[in-house]
């Protein structure tokens, strides 16, 4: 098991160094080892100040993806679970539109953390309570239950960027998170990122035997010790605070938060305490990687990092869907 | 350890499933629970272990209600078998056996100690979709007993054990019932095994028992035959219930 996780590790820096090389203009190793060493030149100075923080930022995001999709994966009892799918990223989104576009006067970063979080948990029950939240909802009808909030969701979006710009500016801020991005973060945002990824896995810890229990089916995980109805709550809101974080830094990142779980589950077992940091490290990787693409495959122009994600996670989702729904 | 329940009583809907029980069980015992489909043994089997809250009447272990017990202490003290298990993740029956024992971690064995007691070391490292039917049946039972409850509740554990493995479950049951000093309480079908194995039997029929004695004495029962005439009428197997008399 350590193992695995130093093997896990390795691949996360390996995704770190290539992220940081890549760009639309390419760093060789040498530069990124002159600019770590303090080298003052424009392009060192570059690479610190610009491509460091970000790549570090997407790691971050990449995370609470990870995590937030095998918490996810584990309240829904569903391996196609994810929080993209199920419109909790998209409720996120809505409370950081209102957040950002209706003048509330409330300070701006306070207020869009808590309208994200509202978003995102508000969304979550919604699909939980359709899709019924006792025993176990089946794949098909927890799917189109998030397909319908996600719809609902994106096309209240649209009509509050609509209705409530009339700055072209925040309308530019609120187009780049519907497309997912990650922003170069400041020193401050970047610790407060890591505090949140540190925070999300330490109260996602807390939940790893319930989660396991809960995969046992609501009865079996009763018979063992579990409260399933009060757990699920609980677990909910931890769930909504990590995708609203995520989203409040990285925008829409579809598909991520489906395909760290799943690797994880693959490399390192079933059971949620290994699971999560092990699909936390998986995610990082990833959105580590495809943010360097996003950066690197059209120069000058950078693609949004929700088409990446998308293009490479799509067809994975489709295969996984394909094969349970034919099970 | 003692199960009580007081005018117990639930409803779907419009529907009484169990229509005021009052029942208490002792330990050590072994009781079966017996009734034809429909007459409410697993509801009753659900409410005694917590699982479904009861319309009217309370549930008491050791004379405390059941809604003052916290999720935790409840785990750790019953072993609560439910008819239907699928879980979600193909866990292997160590895993399975290792989240059973998790709820009481005064136990000292280690999860190999627990496995081999259980018999189900050989299974071990194999996943749940890997197991037959039988074997699914003697992990969850492993699961159950891996804490070594005072409190046992089943419903129809044997189901999917042929008839080989059903004997063994009940002399397990019973050994585990003496020699612990536990309660445990089964819901069955087997009328011949209830009558030799059970110290008591509890028949429920439309939601009431009617009758609750010492297994020897239900042979002569009128309720029991009454019980199971109702399946008989759409289904005569008259051989089969006077070779479940001639076994007394």
């Amino acid at each position: 098991m350590t193992g695995r996780f130093l093997l896990l590790a390795a691949a996360l820096a390996a995704a770190l160094l290539f992220a940081t090389i890549a760009g639309h203009d390419w760093a060789s190793p040498a530069r990124l080892a002159s600019a770590l060493a303090g080298a003052q030149d424009m392009e060192s100075r570059l690479l610190l100040v610009w491509r460091i923080p970000r790549v570090l930022a997407a790691a971050l995001v990449g995370a609470l993806l990870g995590l937030g999709g095998a918490i996810f994966q584990g309240v829904f009892r569903n391996p196609l679970a994810e929080p993209y799918l199920l419109g909790a990223s998209g409720g996120a989104a809505i409370g950081a539109t209102i957040a950002l576009l209706v003048p509330l006067g409330l300070p701006g970063g306070p207020a869009l953390a808590a309208l994200s979080f509202l978003g995102a948990w508000g969304a979550t029950w919604l699909v939980l309570v359709v899709s019924g939240l006792h025993g176990r909802p089946d794949t098909a009808g927890l799917l189109l239950a998030g397909v319908a909030v996600a719809a609902m969701l994106g096309a209240l979006r649209s009509f509050l960027m609509l209705a409530l710009s009339d700055d072209t500016v925040n309308l530019q801020v609120v187009l780049s998170w519907t497309l997912g991005g990650i922003q170069t973060p400041d020193l401050a945002g970047l610790l407060l990122l890591a505090g949140l990824v540190a925070a999300g896995l330490l109260f996602a810890i807390r939940l790893a035997h319930g989660l396991d229990l809960l995969g046992l089916g609501d009865e079996q995980a009763f018979a063992f010790g579990l409260d399933p109805a009060r757990f699920a709550r609980r677990a909910v809101l931890v769930g909504a605070a990590v995708v609203a974080a995520a989203v409040a830094f990285g925008g829409l990142v579809a598909f991520i938060g489906l395909i760290a779980p799943h690797l994880a589950r693959w490399w390192i077992g079933l059971r949620h305490r290994a699971l999560m940091p092990a699909s936390a490290l998986i995610g990082a990787a990833l959105v580590a990687v495809c943010d360097g693409i996003a950066r690197a495959v059209l120069p000058p122009a950078e693609i949004p990092l929700g088409l990446v994600t998308a293009l490479i996670g799509g067809p994975f989702f489709l295969l996984l869907l394909a094969r349970r729904l034919r099970a | 350890m003692r199960v009580e329940c007081r005018d117990l009583g639930v409803k779907a809907g419009e529907t009484a499933l169990l229509e005021g029980l009052s029942l208490s069980f002792d330990a050590p015992a072994l009781v079966g629970i017996l009734g034809p489909n429909g007459a409410g043994k697993s509801t009753l089997l659900r409410c005694l272990a917590g699982y479904r809250r009861p319309s009217r009447g309370e549930v008491l272990w050791n004379g405390r209600p059941l809604a003052a017990w916290q999720a935790g202490e409840r785990g750790a003290i019953c072993g609560y078998c439910p008819q239907q298990f699928e879980p979600a993740w193909d866990y292997s029956v160590a895993e399975i056996v290792a989240l059973g024992r998790d709820r009481n971690l005064t136990d000292a064995r280690t999860l190999d100690e627990i496995l081999r007691s259980n018999g189900v070391d050989p299974l071990a490292r194999r996943r749940w979709s890997q197991l037959s039917g039988g074997e699914r049946a003697r992990t969850m039972l492993a699961a159950t007993l891996s804490t070594e409850p005072p409190l046992v509740l089943a419903d129809e554990p044997g189901a999917s054990l042929d008839m080989r493995h059903r004997l063994a479950l009940l002399e397990r049951l019973k050994a585990y019932a003496a020699a612990g000093r536990a309660l445990v309480i089964v819901v069955m079908h087997d009328l011949d095994l209830a009558l030799r194995f059970c110290d008591r039997l509890v028949l429920l029929d439309g939601g009431k028992v009617t009758a609750d004695k010492p297994a020897q004495e239900m042979v002569t029962e009128p309720a029991f035959e009454a019980a199971f005439q109702l399946r008989l009428q759409t289904h005569p197997r008259r051989v089969d219930r006077d070779w479940v008399l001639g076994l007394g």
